[in-house]
C-alpha cells in the first residue's frame, strides 16, 4: 500500500495516486489517500475505477475480494456467465457489486460501493475525493 | 412461563358469521385395506388378502405410539362406537355443521403412509388409486362441503402424474396429497407430479404421513432418530423447513410458475427465521443458484401456505399474534386436524388477531390456493 500526498498544483480534491503501469489490469491495488483506503483497478478496456475499500454491508476490505464475472439469473438448470472482470465479490459475505456502477447486482434495493471518479492523464492515475 | 388457557370458547355471533375452510380433516377407512379391495384389480386384492395386509400394518411402531393409545379422539366415536372420522355423515354432523365449516379438505393418512414407505412401489400405485376411488365413491357424494386431497404414489412420479390426470378433474378434488419420501421437494424427481398438478390447477398438499422420522425411505427430521412420540412430534416441522428451502433453492417456482404448495400440520412459527436466513444467504450466494431470481421471501409468499394446527401456545397469546403479524397473515390457512387429539377448533383459534387477518386465515387464504370449483 502506498501513501498519497495532495498535489498542490491541482484542484483541492484531485490526487495523483501513481503511474499507470503501477496498477495492473484486472486487479485492485490499494492506496492510502486522505486517510482513506482506496482500491484502484484498471480494466482491460482502458478505464480505471476507484473504490473505497469498505464494503457497505459490514465494512469488509471489499477490494481484496474476487474480481471476476457473475452467473446472471437463468432458467432452472442453465448457467450463463457475464461481466467478466467487472464484478467485485466481497471476501467476507459474498455480496456482488458491479464495478462500473458500484451497485450490488440483481437487487431491487441494491447497496452501493463508494466510488470515486478516476482518470488517467499523462501516464498517471488521478482520483477525485 | 405458563401455557395459554386453551378452554373452548363459546361461539359468539361474530364467529358465527365467519367463513371457514378446514384444511385438514382426516377420514379413516374403517377396516383398512380390505375396504378398498373392491377398488383394485382382483389380482391385487387377492395378493393383499393372501399376505394378510391390513390396517394394522399402518400402525406406528411401539415407541412412536401415542402415549394415550391413539391419535384419533376417543370422544369422536359415533353412537355405534365406530372410530372417529370413519363415516362421512358423522364428520358432517359432528364437525362440519357445528363448526360452520364451508369446506373441509379430506386427507387420508392410511393411503399416505402406504405410499410413502410401507408398501412396494407397485403396491403403492394400486393402493393410491384404490383409496382415491373409495373416497370419490363413498365419501364425496355425502356432502358438497367435503373436498379431497387425492393421494399420489410418491415412489413413481410418472404414475403419480397419471393418477392426477385420471381423477384430477373431479369437482370435489381440491389438492394433490404428496406423501413425502427422502427426496426433497425441489428435486426434479417430482417434476412430473408438479406439471400435472399445475395442468389441473391443483396445489400440492404435504402432511406428515406417519412414516416420517420412523421408516427408512420416509423423510427424516434432523440429527438422528427420536426416541418417543413426543420427541418425534416436536421435530416434524424440520421436514417442512428443509422442503421449503429445497423448493426455493432448486428454482421450482421458476420452473412451475403456477405451482402452489400447502404444508399441513408442520407448524409455522419457525418460518420467519427461516425466511430471514434464506433471504440473507440468497443475497450472499445468489450466483450458485441463479435460477432463484428473487428473494426467497417472495417465492414463499407467492407460492406456499402453512396450516395452523397445532397452534403453538405461548404464555401470552398476543405473542403468537405478534409473530403472525411479523410474518404476514397471508401465509396461513386454518386447519382443525379433526378427529385427532391435538386439534384446534375455528371458534377458539387465533382470537388474538384482528378480524380481517383472522378471516383471511380461516377462509380467504385457503380459498385462493385450493381448487374449490
Amino acid at each position: 500500500m502506498s501513501s498519497i500526498t495532495k498535489e498542490k498544483s491541482q484542484p483541492a480534491q484531485r490526487f495523483d495516486v501513481g503511474k499507470v503501469e503501477d496498477f495492473p489490469v484486472g486487479k485492485f491495488r490499494i492506496v492510502q489517500c486522505e486517510g482513506r483506503q482506496i482500491g484502484i483497478i484498471r480494466m482491460d478496456d482502458g478505464d480505471v475505477h476507484a473504490v473505497l475499500n469498505r464494503c457497505p454491508h459490514k465494512g469488509a476490505p471489499v477490494c481484496k475480494g474476487i474480481v471476476g464475472g457473475t452467473w446472471p439469473p437463468s432458467a432452472v438448470g442453465e448457467l450463463g456467465f457475464e461481466r467478466d472482470g467487472y464484478v467485485l465479490t466481497c471476501p467476507w459475505h459474498g455480496f456482488e457489486f458491479d464495478l462500473s456502477t458500484g451497485a450490488e447486482l440483481f437487487q431491487e434495493r441494491p447497496m452501493r460501493l463508494r466510488k470515486y471518479r478516476a482518470t488517467i492523464e499523462g501516464g498517471s492515475v488521478f482520483i477525485l475525493l | 412461563m405458563t401455557m395459554a388457557d386453551t378452554k373452548v370458547a363459546d361461539k359468539s355471533d361474530a364467529d358465527a358469521a365467519l367463513k371457514v375452510i378446514d384444511c385438514d380433516v382426516h377420514p379413516t377407512v374403517r377396516g383398512g385395506l380390505s375396504a378398498v379391495y373392491p377398488y383394485m384389480p382382483k389380482a391385487w386384492s387377492r395378493r393383499f388378502e393372501q399376505k394378510k395386509a391390513s390396517v394394522q400394518s399402518v400402525a406406528l411402531t411401539t415407541k412412536y405410539q401415542h402415549p394415550n393409545g391413539a391419535v384419533v379422539r376417543e370422544d369422536a366415536r359415533d353412537e355405534n362406537g365406530n372410530v372417529g372420522g370413519s363415516d362421512p355423515r358423522v364428520v358432517v354432523s359432528e364437525h362440519i355443521k357445528p363448526c360452520n365449516i364451508d369446506f373441509a379438505l379430506l386427507n387420508c393418512l392410511q393411503a399416505a403412509s402406504l405410499c410413502a414407505a410401507l408398501a412396494t412401489t407397485d403396491e403403492s400405485i394400486i393402493l393410491a388409486s384404490a383409496f382415491n376411488d373409495f373416497f370419490l365413491e363413498e365419501w364425496l357424494p355425502a356432502d358438497r362441503r367435503l373436498r379431497y386431497a387425492l393421494t399420489v404414489a410418491s415412489l413413481d412420479p410418472q404414475a403419480g402424474a397419471a393418477e392426477i390426470r385420471r381423477i384430477g378433474r373431479h369437482p370435489q378434488v381440491a389438492a394433490v396429497g404428496l406423501p413425502l419420501i427422502n427426496v426433497l421437494m425441489g428435486n426434479r424427481y417430482w417434476w412430473p407430479i408438479y406439471e400435472a398438478a399445475c395442468d389441473f390447477g391443483l396445489p400440492i398438499y404435504v402432511h406428515p404421513s406417519g412414516a416420517d422420522s420412523i421408516y427408512q425411505g420416509g423423510p427424516m427430521a434432523c440429527g438422528g432418530i427420536p426416541d418417543s412420540y413426543f420427541e418425534r412430534y416436536v421435530t416434524l416441522c424440520q421436514i417442512a423447513e428443509s422442503n421449503v428451502n429445497s423448493l426455493v433453492c432448486c428454482g421450482t417456482f421458476e420452473k412451475f410458475p403456477g405451482l402452489k404448495v400447502m404444508f399441513a400440520e408442520l407448524g409455522f412459527t419457525w418460518l420467519l427465521p427461516l425466511l430471514w436466513r434464506m433471504d440473507r444467504t440468497w443475497r450472499q450466494l445468489r450466483h450458485e443458484t441463479p435460477w432463484v431470481k428473487k428473494s426467497p421471501i417472495d417465492y414463499v409468499h407467492d407460492h406456499i401456505r402453512f396450516t395452523t394446527q397445532p397452534l403453538d401456545e405461548p404464555g401470552n397469546p398476543r405473542h403468537l399474534g405478534q409473530l403472525i403479524e411479523m410474518m404476514g397473515a397471508d401465509h396461513l390457512c386454518f386447519s382443525s386436524d379433526y378427529p385427532h387429539w391435538d386439534n384446534d377448533m375455528p371458534s377458539q383459534a387465533l382470537q388474538m388477531l384482528n378480524p380481517g387477518d383472522r378471516q383471511k386465515i380461516l377462509y380467504g387464504n385457503a380459498e385462493k390456493i385450493l381448487r374449490l370449483d
